[in-house]
């Protein structure tokens, strides 16, 4: 009887494992699908994709880029729109191979991830979006879209030209993370002169939007940290609106949660006091 | 047959105690605890599948701070030597018998006898199946506190907390999880890769609200753990909302919501999604917890340029200050008896749990440690549980009240915080 019982049990949980590993399969199963998917794509455009040579991803890696001479990584920064990264000296040598390199991958990541987004937005949403960045579309006779595929290709583009004036003014401005002291929400001065400059870039680019999350360290509460981190942020947007800016910064808080390093002492506090500009 | 029995059994066991909290560290107190001797069960048939009641039993009572309860070598029968236990400073001597009826089924038999008076003073018969050996062990731990206190016990109740585990593509994964008083028997209610925070059980223990980063921002979601239904988002309420507590009565729940940048404390309504601010500051109010009866909430609030307690009355609507000793002062939850705060205060560097007597303003810090959170009462008033530090690592620490001895519950990986116990169960 009780052998029986037992077997049935282990029965029971064998097939419940059983059952995980097909969904886990299924989730694999779609994941090889979507490559597939963009490699059809790729072949669709035909002579444009020469230059570009993709991995599964359509993008590049590191290994691949660091195999190039510099001459073709010019070339492919040109193409990804990365032109003013290039730094080159008298001789025309390029300086910043690494950087260089790091920046391509980079931007095919985040590029990767933009497409997905784009292709995953029904026709509306893609609408709204192109009159938010000034984007002729086309409607047929039912008001549909009607060139569904050519606009996510000017979004994408639209997407590339603003990450490479992002990534160009990473390299120019050191602080995209600004510190604070224990339990303070107050900026000092060093911290409003890197404001500023914030507040310059976004005025000269009006389709860049800004994201502020604020953090505290650990001490304290939760709950009174979360409400902290929110002030840390809001006190940098208040900078940032005698600008006009308001419109365009969204903030948020993730208090104790998300800490840059882990650890209980004066050295992982300070890191992690902080507010953190990411752009979009 | 017989080795594939013994090794499935194995792992079974396994698999559900892997992630039970340990108990790792008793810091004893000098004070007298009712000393009682609960010696192991007989056993009539086959009962090696199942837990040794008798032992948990002893752990839950030494873990209340009010026994001191040792086991014995023999097997104590209704032939009790009591000169023996007075010789050995016994108050009470707790023996017993588990008799197998059929596979599954089982009679437990209980006995308690007061050493001076060498009377029974409880003896009772349970049928119980397997399954429910554990529960019952529970359930004789409060039946022992009570017959020999006069007091109820917490142990036939749950704990919920979070845990937080690195995952395997270097990101971290946090787990709401609800388990026995004493830790073991544990269940996932919630999983996420996002940040989970803040949990929240509505008295009849029947819904959970809980704070989730899982859109990027938080946002307090409401949840009926038991019935497996979607949770759901509470609206939007034109702002971010976070820190729920629910009041007693459970229709509605007090929130901390970020109006254009400025948090304050709201109550919503379930049935009518009526909003109803409850504090009007431009400063931080956060961290409400309601009073027993649901007639007043203690709050967190920077107002005066300090972090201090408050406590708003909500017939007169008067607000007046809680806590004067000490820089920062945070997180209050009532007692069950709505006389006390527990809340962490500011010691020096340091953040540690401590009780207020609210009517006499006297504040007690509870422990040495560093960086106590989210003190909570157990259900009779007699334990606090809370969560802090240990060498970088989140644990669960109880402390009796009675006599301040502390008991330390870690997980084996991972860390464990923001501890909530339950009410009784009906």
């Amino acid at each position: 009887m009780s052998n029986k019982i037992l077997l049935l049990s282990s029965v029971i949980f064998l097939s419940s494992c059983a059952g995980n590993n097909i969904s886990e399969l299924g989730d694999k199963f779609l994941d090889l699908i979507n490559p597939s998917d963009a490699a059809t794509e790729l072949a669709d455009l035909g002579g444009d994709a020469t230059l570009v040579a993709t991995d599964e991803n359509g993008g590049f890696s590191i290994n691949e880029l660091e195999q190039l001479s510099n001459d073709e990584l010019i070339a492919i920064a040109r193409e990804k729109g990365l032109e003013d990264l290039i730094v080159l000296d008298a001789e025309g040598n390029l300086q910043n191979r690494d950087q260089l390199i790091n920046a391509i991958v980079e931007s095919g990541d985040l590029l990767d991830a933009k497409s997905a987004e784009l292709e995953s937005l029904s026709d509306n949403a893609l609408i709204e979006m192109a009159i938010s960045k000034g984007i002729d579309f086309e409607l047929d006779e039912d008001g549909n879209l009607a060139n569904r595929d050519e606009l996510i290709k000017a979004l994408m583009d639209d997407a590339a030209a603003m990450l490479a004036i992002i990534e160009n003014f990473k390299n120019s401005s050191d602080s995209f993370i600004l510190y604070f002291s224990y339990d303070d929400t107050e900026i000092d001065d060093l911290s409003t002169r890197s404001i500023i400059e914030h507040a310059n870039f976004m005025q000269d680019n009006p389709s860049i939007s800004l994201r502020l999350e604020g953090h505290a360290d650990e001490r304290g509460t939760r709950e009174y940290n979360l409400a902290l981190g929110e002030n840390r942020a809001l006190s940098v947007k208040e900078v940032l609106s005698l600008y006009n800016l308001d419109d365009r910064i969204i903030v948020v808080s993730y208090g104790e949660e998300s800490p840059i390093l882990v650890g209980s002492n004066e050295m992982a506090w300070e890191e992690n006091r902080r507010v953190e500009f990411s752009y979009y | 047959m017989k080795y594939l029995k013994f090794i499935l059994l194995f792992s079974l066991l396994i698999s559900f105690s892997a992630n039970a909290l340990l108990e790792v560290n008793i810091l004893k107190s000098k004070e007298a605890a009712f000393p009682i001797v609960i010696a192991p069960f007989e056993v009539i048939g086959d009962s090696s599948g199942n837990v040794d009641i008798a032992k948990i039993i002893r752990d839950n009572l030494n873990r209340s701070g009010q026994f001191s309860a040792l086991s014995t070598d023999a097997l104590v029968r209704n032939q009790i030597d009591f000169d023996f236990w007075k010789e050995h400073k016994k108050d009470a001597v707790v023996f017993g018998k588990v008799e197998q009826v059929s596979s599954k089924v089982f009679n437990i038999y209980i006995y308690i006898y007061d050493v001076f008076s060498e009377k029974s003073l409880y003896q009772k018969k349970i049928t119980v199946s397997n399954t429910g050996f554990r529960r019952m062990a529970h359930f004789l731990s409060d039946k022992i506190h009570y017959v020999l206190l006069g007091q109820k016990g917490s142990f036939n109740t749950r704990l919920s907390y979070v845990t937080v585990t690195d995952n395997d593509n270097g990101g971290r994964t946090y787990r709401l999880q609800i388990s026995d008083s004493d830790g073991f028997n544990p269940q996932t209610v919630v999983r996420s890769p996002n940040p989970i925070l803040s949990p929240a059980w509505s008295k009849d223990q029947k819904k959970l609200a809980y704070v989730s980063f899982k859109n990027n921002r938080s946002e307090v979601f409401v949840m009926t753990p038991f019935l497996k239904t979607i949770p759901i988002r509470l609206p939007k309420f034109d702002g971010i909302a976070s820190s729920p507590s629910w009041h007693p009565s459970g229709e509605s729940i007090a929130l901390t919501i970020s109006k254009q940048g400025n948090k304050d404390i709201y109550l919503y309504n379930f049935k009518s999604t009526n909003l109803k601010r409850l504090t009007k500051n431009k400063s931080i109010d956060t961290e409400a917890s309601f009073s027993p009866d649901g007639n007043s909430i203690a709050f967190t609030s920077n107002r005066t340029g300090q972090v201090q307690i408050y406590i708003k009355d909500l017939q007169s609507g008067k607000i007046s200050r809680a806590t004067f000793e000490g820089r920062y002062n945070a997180k209050p939850v009532f007692s069950p008896d709505g006389r006390d705060l527990a809340l962490i205060h500011r010691v020096g560097k340091d953040y540690r749990v401590a009780l207020l007597d609210i009517k006499s303003r006297d504040l007690t810090v509870m422990t040495r440690n560093k960086s106590d959170e989210s003190p909570y009462f157990s259900p009779n008033g007699g334990m606090i549980i809370f969560s802090t530090n240990r060498d970088n690592k989140g644990i669960l620490s109880i402390i009796s009240l009675h006599n301040n001895q502390i008991v330390e519950l870690l997980q084996k990986t991972g860390e464990v915080r923001e501890p909530t116990w339950s009410n009784y169960s009906n």
